[in-house]
């Protein structure tokens, strides 16, 4: 296991009258090269989780382990755990900083301590990884990018590390629907071609189901659900209950298959479940 | 980052207290007084009685002492350097101890114990003010105490909107001075180790964009608040309007009696 | 025939950058909205949406054309305060339009601006709070209420100064699935309920499907104004607008392609279940 938590708990202030238990025992596993989706309402645990991930909170319970060691025991360098595992924040657009998109691409990297010829090579790919072309961007002000290419520049800073796993915690909050696909569409032919792991944090159902491999549902700290999105979206009360949504597909493949209809419900995406619904037709006409 | 609840520095705790209950106007008022009376004491007497006075108000105010310790922390530093720096640098009287060129005399620990329970009381005294009074209710007795200075052009409404939108923003802004600590952090940088020159240096990716988010929110609300009819305090109304009781003229007679006690055995 | 409650003749406006270079955000808009009337909002970033919104309530004024909200012109210094009490807005970000540190506070802040008597605010407050279900949150500080609470917040600070037409600009961009149905379900009560006059911003192609008029924007353009079952109906190419179909009309207009005969006004799961049922 890539990485995995172990009856992991993490508390907010402790001892206050402002108190929070912000993750209850929480167990669970992702593998190398997995892409899975972690949902839960707003304040269910899912970003106080992620930080785990790379040692940006240290659990006040139980533990976390990044290729099966406890990475706040022994001594696990955190610089170069971040690098390994990088993490997006939401809006990251917040986070540019420096006069030049390259030397905020290469912020990343220069605090691994690479010299100039690796930093270039690394602002390249970071660059390339996210579609925006290096002669292009290179010496322009992140401040004077649209708010999709600032975006995409924020996750090249990401990606110039060159980690194992990103964690996108809503990336794509706020953009326009073309906005939103192309830049989901960079993130998947990463995960496609480098092999990359990602633990995707969304509110968009029909996203996370589209996308992911697996899903781990969260509710007021606590791991609630986990499985294939075809297995967490047929459980609809408790998807509404811990506040969330069914994706509109499935919840019309769902509901043909309540009215006795021979249709599959693990299907998300408009061309699939025509062919699922000329398949049934025709065979209902037969 | 949602599930984190940020505290500042004397953040309101809600009770129901009398120190609770007294209108901000009234506990401002004594707040005053008692920070006028500290600065005329001149014995350790008169600290003593006023230490006295304050565990009464503080036990009256039932807050949690953890809690309040907690809030606390942040000033030490400024006693301790205080107490420091008069040791060392005060001289005159009977010397103490010799280490080479330095030495702690008389006077320097005089100076310094006085100046340091003077700073303390004022900031303990401070702070229960500020725990036991919402920030509304504090905003709006600032604003009624600078009413009558409109006649030096003081801008008493203005200046108490400024009070409410920062303690309003202040949460907002922790939260997100942590999010961009953590993002960069992410990206391999260290706000821990180094020197104070590294360390300032250091701060530049936190700060710039904490800056610039600020602006952002800044000129956001303007529209917000433009957008709602706000023009100024002219011919503005208010919802709440306060009510003096008798337990607020209780409270102010018995604040300045007993700081006008403690200043005479005190001087 | 009813005055519309906003007009929009020839509408345009410009944004300088850097001083000279000129960008042109609304180009020759033309516009009504009638009262009573869910208009909603889309287009892709930058096709003049937002600043189009400004201009209903005159935070912004025409660099050429005139704007009408209820009859009295934006561009008129002295209607200014009147047009903004009958147009309130709603911005995308919910923590940076919260002004006071309690709910109630805040709600009452525009009335307070138009200097109302202090027993009639509260009244108005409390009757706002309710309406939006947020009575019991009075006392509560903002910033620790829910995304979608906060924005509901919003929306009570605008009602509670009895507007006719209710302007929000992406309301459910920041929120989680439970915000935006709070929010949503707010929306539409009060256009149903309460009459209010909605125009609806939104980048979530699912939010318009009960809209009464989609108008699309492009380039500072109306690409296309028409009902929801005319925009979805497959006929426009909304992809060459950068914009996507909701998945029931999507899905409806793929089954068309391949020959089968589904309606072309489909846009909910119940309608496209009964046809296949």
């Amino acid at each position: 296991m890539l990485i995995e938590a172990r009856d992991l708990s993490y508390t907010y202030m402790p001892g206050t009258p402002f108190q929070v238990d912000a993750l209850k025992k929480v167990n669970m596993s992702i593998a190398r090269g997995e892409f899975v989706g972690v949902i839960g309402e707003t304040g269910s645990g899912k970003s106080t989780l992620v930080q785990h991930f790379n040692g940006l909170l240290k659990p006040t319970g139980g533990e976390l382990l990044v290729e099966g060691k406890n990475i706040w025991e022994g001594n696990t360098n955190l610089r170069t755990l971040r690098s390994r595992v990088a993490l997006l924040f939401q809006y990251p657009e917040h986070q540019l900083f420096e006069e030049t998109v390259f030397k905020d691409v290469a912020f990343g990297p220069r605090n691994l301590g690479m010299s100039e010829a690796e930093l270039e090579q690394r602002v390249r790919f970071g660059l390339a990884s996210m579609g925006l072309d290096f002669d292009t961007y290179r010496e322009r002000s992140p401040f004077h990018l649209s708010g999709g290419e600032k975006r995409r520049v924020a996750m090249a800073g990401i990606m110039a590390m060159r980690p194992e796993v990103v964690v996108l915690d809503e990336p794509t909050a706020g953009m326009d629907p073309a906005g939103r696909l192309k830049f989901m569409e960079q993130v998947s032919r990463l995960h496609r071609e480098e092999n990359l792991t990602v633990i995707l944090v969304t509110h968009n159902m029909e996203e996370i189901a589209r996308l992911a491999e697996k899903l781990f549902v969260f509710y007021r700290g606590e791991l609630v659900m986990q499985g294939l999105p075809a297995e967490v979206f047929k459980s609809v009360d408790l998807i509404r209950e811990t506040g969330l949504e069914i994706p509109v597909l499935s919840d019309l493949l769902q509901q043909l298959l309540r009215k006795g209809k021979d249709i599959r419900t693990d299907l998300f995406t408009v061309p699939e479940v025509a062919e699922e619904i000329l398949r049934f037709s025709r065979e209902e006409w037969k | 980052m949602s599930g984190m609840r940020s505290i500042t520095l004397g953040h309101y705790l809600p009770g129901t207290s009398i120190l609770h209950r007294l209108d901000p106007r009234a506990k401002l008022l004594g707040l005053l007084v008692l920070i006028a009376a500290l600065f005329l004491i001149k014995t350790f007497t008169g600290f003593i009685l006023f230490g006295i006075f304050f565990v009464i108000a503080f036990l009256s105010s039932r807050l949690p002492w953890r809690y309040f310790m907690r809030g606390l922390r942040p000033v030490l530093y400024i006693v301790l350097f205080t107490l420091i720096l008069h040791f060392l640098f005060t001289k005159g009287g009977q010397v103490f101890w010799r280490f080479g060129m330095l030495t702690i005399e008389e006077n320097g620990v005089y100076l310094g114990s006085f100046m340091t329970l003077r700073l303390i009381l004022l900031v303990i005294t401070t702070l229960l003010v500020t725990l036991t009074t919402s920030p509304i209710a504090f905003a709006d007795g600032i604003e009624f105490l600078l009413r009558p200075l409109r006649i030096f052009r003081v801008p008493g409404h203005e200046i108490a909107m400024m009070m409410t939108i920062a303690l309003r923003f202040i949460p907002t802004l922790m939260e997100e001075s942590d999010k961009i600590r953590k993002a960069q952090m992410a990206r391999g940088a260290d706000f821990e180790s180094g020197n104070i020159f590294r360390r300032a240096r250091n701060l530049v990716p936190l700060l710039v964009p904490l800056f610039v988010s600020a602006f952002r929110r800044a000129d956001d609300l303007a529209v917000a608040m433009e957008s709602r009819c706000y023009r100024g305090g002219e011919n503005r109304t208010k919802m709440r309007q306060q009510q003096v009781t008798t337990l607020d003229y209780l409270g102010v007679f018995t604040t300045c009696g007993i700081a006008a006690v403690i200043v005479l055995t005190g001087v | 025939m009813i005055s519309p409650i906003i007009e929009t003749i020839q509408l345009s406006y410009d944004y300088t950058l850097d001083g000279e270079k000129v960008i042109r955000a609304l180009d020759n808009i033309s516009l009504e909205i009638t009262e009573g009337e869910y208009v909603c909002l889309i287009g892709p970033n930058g096709s003049g949406k937002s600043t189009l919104a400004r201009h209903l309530n005159a935070l912004l004024l025409p660099a050429a054309g005139d704007v009408y909200v209820d009859g009295l012109l934006t561009g008129k210094e002295e209607n200014r305060w009147e047009i903004r009490r009958r147009v309130g807005l709603v911005f995308q970000n919910p923590d940076n339009q919260i002004v006071a540190t309690t709910v109630e506070e805040d709600v009452a802040f525009g009335l307070e601006n138009m200097g109302i008597d202090p027993p009639l605010i509260r009244q108005r407050v409390a009757e706002a709070l309710e309406l939006v279900g947020m009575s019991s949150l009075a006392q509560h500080a903002p910033h620790l209420l829910s995304g979608g609470q906060k924005q509901r917040l919003a929306i009570a600070g605008i009602i509670a100064m009895r507007p006719r037409c209710l302007v929000l600009d992406e309301p459910t961009a920041m929120l989680d699935p439970r915000g935006r149905r709070e929010v949503l379900s707010t929306i539409r009560m009060l256009n149903r309920q309460e009459k209010v006059t909605v125009v609806h911003i939104t980048h979530f192609m699912e939010e318009t499907l009960d809209a009464d008029r989609i108008i699309v924007m492009d380039r500072g353009q109306i690409a296309y104004s028409g009902t929801p079952e005319e925009v979805f109906s497959g006929e426009i190419d909304l992809g060459s607008l950068e914009m996507d179909m909701p998945a029931i009309p999507a899905l409806a207009s793929a089954l068309r392609e391949k020959g089968m005969p589904v309606p072309q006004n489909t846009l909910t799961v119940d309608q496209l279940v009964e046809y296949l049922c």
